[in-house]
């Protein structure tokens, strides 16, 4: 397979920085570490291919689009039922607006492997959303570029994935545990 | 502004994604309002714990070692022409007699700089290929008794070894490289998850350093350091900053 020249050290310089962020999203979207390394370097692999028309500018958005797609592709190959159309706005609809009451919130105790836990079964689409924002300290319009959403959606997501967090049944049986124990 | 306006920007207002004027609109109404400050609480207090207790997965040895590769593979172009420097230099002495000065000085300028590139260039190199392979450490012990003195026994010369494992660089085993023509001692630390190599060797009296301080190739960050008669490269992808403050543990401890 031939391909265009890529100047290595142009490369290097925007890719490299990036790969803490492209793991992190990568484990984050894929839950598993293994297969957060294969998409990473899947990753890197179309990274190369596609230099050409990264024009400078936002390196680690850029990048992170790229990984961003190439984890729903292995998802597709090798996870498909976890791709439900729809499923963003699908639950959107079904989510109690509502915020949590203060009453909850006092005795709302958890340990990290519930809020850790809570994430992960978030959906995928709204989980890339609250990592890229919390973790990666992204800003909407990155997040919009990445996510390939309009801003507007951004916002809305994030409201949601954390209101889910907020009554999430994880974090509420280690409460009702820890209430329990004293 | 209202509960209800208040409610549809708090997210926004959280992350800092508002206009000052709509931020301090919001502000006036979370001082009036205990259900809304409350919300705003419980949003801030989510985003804390967030921030505190979930994973930010770092990139691995393996991950950094595959793109390497990856990059390796697709950029297999052919060496940068070394000769040019010495045609230069060969040039300017053929010149006249002024010229010669002249091409001298810009010739010396141009080999100490090839010097210090090719110090770095070996640098990174051995750490990129000890980092790819399986080979990161010859003698694996983060007791620095155990790692002296088996550098010691194949060196002609002793290099300080100490853990800084209380700073956040936990020592975990000492190598054997070529740096300069010469065998090395590299000690190789640990920040996080990142691997740190330090080349430690004395200092050639009959060469003073003019080493820059730092140098950044293919990615990697490397710091030089001097201090007791040693001097040292540590070469990483972890940030300037993390390698000038193990920098300036070697060169303390050893001076």
């Amino acid at each position: 397979m031939k391909q265009a020249h890529v100047d290595r050290n142009r490369f290097e310089q925007a890719v490299l920085p990036q790969l803490d962020a492209a793991y992190n999203l990568a484990r984050w979207l894929t839950r598993s570490a293994n297969d957060a390394e294969d998409v990473v370097q899947e990753a890197c692999e179309r990274a190369l291919r596609y230099f050409d028309a990264f024009r400078g500018g936002d390196a680690k958005a850029w990048f992170l689009t790229i990984v961003r797609h190439a984890c729903y592709d292995w998802i597709k190959r090798n996870r498909p039922a976890e791709i439900v159309p729809g499923e963003a706005d699908a639950i959107d609809d079904a989510v109690d607006p509502d915020g949590v009451t203060p009453e909850q919130a006092v005795i709302r105790q958890a340990t990290t492997a519930a809020l850790d836990e809570a994430i992960a079964s978030l959906p995928a689409g709204y989980r890339e959303v609250l990592i890229l924002r919390e973790l990666e300290e992204l800003s909407y319009k990155e997040i919009a570029r990445v996510a390939d959403i309009p801003v507007g959606t951004v916002m809305s997501r994030l409201a949601r994935a954390r209101g889910m967090l907020q009554r999430s049944p994880v974090l509420h049986s280690i409460r009702e545990r820890s209430t329990g124990r004293g | 502004m209202d509960c209800h306006e208040t409610t549809a920007l708090l997210q926004a207002y959280s992350d800092d994604e508002l206009d000052p004027v709509r931020s301090a609109s919001i502000e006036r109404h979370l001082i009036g309002c205990a259900e809304c400050a409350s919300r705003r609480d419980e949003l801030v207090k989510l985003r804390a714990r967030i921030r505190t207790e979930v994973p930010y997965y770092s990139a691995p040895q393996p991950v950094r070692a595959r793109a390497l590769a990856a990059i390796e593979a697709a950029t297999a172009a052919p060496p940068r022409p070394r000769r040019e420097r010495w045609t230069w230099v060969t040039a300017g002495a053929l010149a006249g007699s002024a010229a010669t000065v002249f091409a001298w000085f810009i010739g010396t300028a141009a080999l100490e700089w090839q010097a210090t590139s090719d110090i770095v260039t070996e640098a990174v190199a051995n750490h990129s290929r000890a980092t790819l392979g399986n080979r990161l450490v010859d003698v694996a012990s983060s007791d620095q008794h155990t790692v002296k003195p088996w550098l010691s026994a194949r060196l002609d010369y002793s290099p300080p070894v100490r853990d800084f494992k209380d700073d956040g660089f936990p020592l975990v085993g000492g190598r054997l490289d070529y740096l300069d023509g010469r065998p090395v001692a590299t000690l190789v630390y640990k920040y996080r998850e990142h691997t740190i190599d330090v080349f430690m060797r004395p200092i050639d009296s009959g060469k003073p350093a003019t080493w820059r301080r730092s140098a950044t190739q293919r990615g990697f960050n490397v710091a030089h350091g001097s201090a007791g008669g040693m001097e040292c490269w540590a070469v990483s992808d972890v940030s300037m900053d993390v390698l000038a403050s193990l920098v300036q543990h070697l060169t303390s401890s050893a001076g």
